[in-house]
């Protein structure tokens, strides 16, 4: 299976603090990855490094191919395109229709005819059960709605990974859970998904691969069933 | 829901509305000022181009040879406008100035012949007549050259204080006005910092966060140079009505000029200050924009 994400003994500090020391990890394609851990224990930092929004101190950081170490501020926007990113505040452009939400990403990404939009738009609403809303404005939609057009958004382009930072943080447990299976179910389709989470409840019912951040120290964890029992 | 979308709109109309205003006022002051910068140059050509100096010529040239001299010197490139003055003439005038004639008591015309020549007003000072007076004075056939030297001192150190004075207003005027306009600008800008950012979280380039904020902005400024342009307009009919004639010491000239001036200083003002305004924040850490 193909390596999407290679750290290596990478450190990650924000501002001057250490967040995490000596990570290692590497995400293969398809995978549907889970990185636990408490509040401030430096998941939403892992994911901020991968997307190149904070830089890494020392080691080697391969996300698709782009070293994140030593990323020109010129190629960060071409990574990004290749990542789908879920953000647990949402993130939507708050001035504009939901439509115009997703047609901004496609024309910032380089499409250029509006049937082709329209089209692309339309099937992305339909992945996470939102196609009605699409004339709303963020600020008229509930939270898990606004998640599912956050989701829709970074499925646009058809990216190799998604990010999903807490993406059930502000969402009551039935809309989460959707969210989560939502999720689950994009993985299967072979792309790759990152979740950043504190709710443990996810990782019985909808089992992978987990990584702990704990100590600034992330850490494989086998045994889930003795966590959660 | 309806009701929210115009809300929003309308709020958003208000607010491009505001910041155009307060542009085309900034305009304004900037077109008033290059008015009035050119106007003074205009006056000040127009006042230097009524200085000249008079060739008197020696008693003995014949009047033929004072029209050749005439011809010539018509050529020059100094001479704006030149009159050949005869004996005769020059006696016609003083006759008319004193109510008698000289030449009947004193039985012959003591008057001499000139040339009357005014000078274009990049030669209406007093190094240039020095200058031109030096190669008339070759010519034997003339015998003195007037001016009135500290007329002209005057004329050119006045216009020129006036000029220093104008040219401080306006740079001081345009530095207020790139003031405002950008510092309205960047309210504009501040207030889309975080969808600045979120723009850039999901792979937009630089270039193209940028360039709806550019466009937009010039737009306004378009719409605000034409504003300024009509309350100028409006205002030199106003002046015209109350004090006649006004409107003939601006030529059409000027008023295209000045109208052209402030659509460019409104396009690269507000153009130049979207660019540094969204700069500004495409270049910001995530935690600095709770802080700014």
């Amino acid at each position: 299976m193909e390596v999407l994400i290679h750290y290596q003994s990478v450190d990650i500090y924000r501002q001057e603090n250490l967040v995490l020391k000596n990570v290692e990890m590497e995400l293969r394609k398809g995978e549907f990855l889970y990185i636990i851990g408490k509040v401030g224990s430096g998941k939403s930092s892992l994911l901020k490094s991968m997307y190149a929004d904070i830089p890494i101190g020392s080691g080697v950081g391969r996300v698709l191919g782009y070293d994140v170490k030593h990323i020109k501020n010129k190629q960060i926007p071409f990574l990004r395109r290749k990542l789908g990113i879920v953000f647990q505040d949402f993130q939507l452009l708050t001035d504009r229709s939901v439509n115009e939400n997703l047609a901004f990403v496609l024309k910032a990404t380089g499409w250029k005819k509006k049937v082709e939009i329209d089209t692309r738009i339309h099937e992305v609403l339909v992945q996470v059960g939102m196609e009605r809303k699409g004339y709303k404005m963020p600020h008229e939609l509930s939270g898990g709605e606004q998640q599912r057009i956050v989701i829709a958004r970074a499925l646009l382009n058809n990216p190799e990974i998604i990010l999903a930072d807490e993406p059930t943080g502000n969402l009551d447990p039935q809309t989460a859970d959707q969210i989560v299976k939502l999720l689950k179910g994009i993985s299967e389709t072979g792309t790759a998904v990152i979740m950043a989470t504190h709710n443990l409840k996810f990782l019985k019912e909808y089992p992978a691969r987990v990584l702990c951040c704990k100590d600034e120290k992330l850490e494989p964890m086998e045994l889930i069933h003795d966590l959660l029992v | 829901m309806g009701r929210k979308q115009t809300q929003t709109t309308a709020s958003f109309f208000n607010a491009k509305l505001t910041s155009t205003i307060s542009t085309s006022l900034v305009l304004f002051l900037l077109g008033l000022t290059t008015l009035l910068i050119l106007v003074t140059q205009d006056l000040s050509a127009y006042v230097k181009e009524n200085i000249g100096f008079s060739i008197i010529i020696s008693d003995n040239v014949k009047e033929a040879e004072i029209q050749k001299m005439t011809k010539q010197l018509e050529k020059a490139p100094y001479v704006k406008e030149i009159q050949h003055i005869s004996k005769e003439q020059a006696l016609e005038e003083l006759k008319e100035e004193l109510g008698e004639d000289p030449e009947a008591f004193l039985g012959f015309n003591p008057l001499l012949a000139s040339v009357e020549i005014k000078l274009k007003s990049e030669y209406a000072n007093n190094d240039s007549i020095a200058i031109i007076e030096k190669s008339l004075k070759k010519n034997s056939d003339i015998r003195d050259i007037l001016y009135r030297k500290d007329l002209i001192q005057a004329v050119n150190d006045n216009v020129r204080r006036i000029s220093i004075i104008f040219i401080i207003l306006a740079s001081v005027l345009m530095i207020i006005s790139f003031a405002l306009i950008s510092n309205t600008i960047r309210l504009t800008v501040y207030s889309k910092r975080f969808t600045i950012y979120t723009m850039k979280l999901v792979g937009a380039k630089d270039s193209f966060i940028r360039s709806p904020f550019i466009w937009g902005n010039i737009g306004s400024g378009i719409i605000a140079a034409i504003f300024a342009n009509a309350m100028l307009a409006a205002l030199l009919y106003g002046i015209n009505n109350e004090v006649d004639g006004v409107i003939q010491l601006i030529s059409p000239d000027v008023m295209i000029a000045t109208g052209v001036v402030v659509l460019v200083a409104g396009i690269l003002l507000t153009g130049i200050s979207a660019y540094f305004a969204v700069n500004k924040y495409l270049n910001m850490k995530y935690n600095k924009l709770f802080l700014v």
